[in-house]
């Protein structure tokens, strides 16, 4: 992907992360929790030109869910509420076993596209997300197994390097989601999108998250780059400094600064062309 | 086995400090050493979930104090 691909119009896929697995209604009211919240969130994001949902699963409490069980009620429920969104579901889980991890692969039908952490990420003062190699793998197993198209959370350079060692192993095309914000993630800064764009072979498709308020600007980099952007309340909360923002206002947003930059918004249908997705 | 954080306390309504009076529904973790909900990431700490310990993994654990009456457990050595 490259600034030709924005010259030449291509559509951006629009990813809509609605809920997360870190903060809650603590931290935003009108935070999508339960299936029902999530799937209203869901339908009101398509409408508004999501066509990728990113899917966390939590308890009636707002509290982390990661089993197959509660996975599927949400899933089930953004399917009622949506009408032909991709699916994606997160496969992140920092402190949680190993073995849980698979449980969001496991729904019926499983999901078109799910969430492969790339390597470790800390969190607080005490926690790491280790995401060993041996479960990066391990998930990516399953997901071919399942033809769940894997995206490739790169929280940093260092998990840069371990997406294009295995860049053989996945499908056409191989799809990249760079985070940047605090922490082990990237600096946030333009010149590290710039760099991560330039490293990346012909044919890789690329999406961009911005934590926080890095959201809107280095998503609107990412569509002049030829890329594809994330928003939602998982990744930000506010849609200007001090100001709460819905999801679907994230969402109307990006749509709207793609469209006046020449980009369209991918339908569902283009965004599995993009992506390579067989749908299901 | 680890057991939950002796000041995780569940709590429905809004804590003063974000969003005071929201009703959250559902009782929300709450933390009696920071006075705050707590997220739901860092309530799997607290409650000792997953083999994590609130004791090692949370930065903000402290010993609870003892309930105990001096008066009832005199020292041996006075």
């Amino acid at each position: 992907m490259t600034y030709d691909d924005y010259l030449g119009g291509k559509p951006v896929v629009v990813t809509a992360a609605l809920t997360g697995g870190v903060h809650g209604k603590e931290a935003h009211p009108d935070l999508p929790e339960t299936p029902e919240e999530i799937a209203a969130a869901a339908a009101a994001c398509e409408d508004a030109g999501a066509s990728v949902l990113h899917l966390h699963a939590r308890r009636d409490n707002g509290e982390r869910a990661f089993s197959t069980e509660r996975f599927q009620e949400v899933a089930d429920a953004v399917r009622d509420a949506t009408d032909d969104a991709v699916l994606q579901h997160s496969t992140g889980g920092t402190g949680a076993p190993d073995a849980l991890r698979h449980e969001p692969l496991r729904t019926d039908p499983a999901p078109e596209m799910a969430s492969l952490d790339m390597g470790p990420l800390n969190r607080y003062d005490r926690l790491t997300s280790e995401n060993t190699r041996e479960l990066v793998a391990s998930l990516h197993s399953e997901m071919r197994e399942r033809d769940i198209k894997p995206e490739l959370e790169v929280f940093n350079d260092g998990h840069l390097n371990e997406s294009l060692a295995i860049l053989d192993d996945l499908d056409e095309p191989p799809y990249l989601n760079f985070l940047f914000g605090g922490g082990t993630t990237s600096p946030p800064h333009p010149r590290n999108l710039m760099n991560r764009v330039e490293a990346l072979p012909e044919g890789v498709e690329f999406n961009v998250i911005g934590f926080g308020p890095h959201q809107l600007p280095l998503t609107t980099q990412s569509i002049l780059l030829g890329g594809h952007v994330r928003v939602g309340l998982e990744d930000n909360r506010y849609y200007e400094e001090g100001g709460l923002a819905s999801n679907e206002q994230l969402v109307a947003r990006a749509a709207r600064i793609a469209e006046e930059l020449g980009r369209p918004v991918a339908t569902p249908a283009e965004t599995r062309e993009m992506l390579g997705l067989r749908g299901r | 086995m680890v057991e939950a954080c002796p000041h995780l306390t569940y709590r429905e309504a809004g804590d003063g400090a974000t969003f005071d009076g929201a009703d959250f529904g559902e009782p929300r973790a709450f933390c009696t050493v920071t006075e705050s909900f707590v997220q739901p990431m860092r309530a799997d700490i607290c409650n000792a979930r997953y083999g994590l310990d609130p004791e090692t993994d949370c930065e903000f654990y402290v010993e609870p104090e003892s309930s105990s009456d001096e008066s009832e457990h005199p020292d041996a050595d006075r």
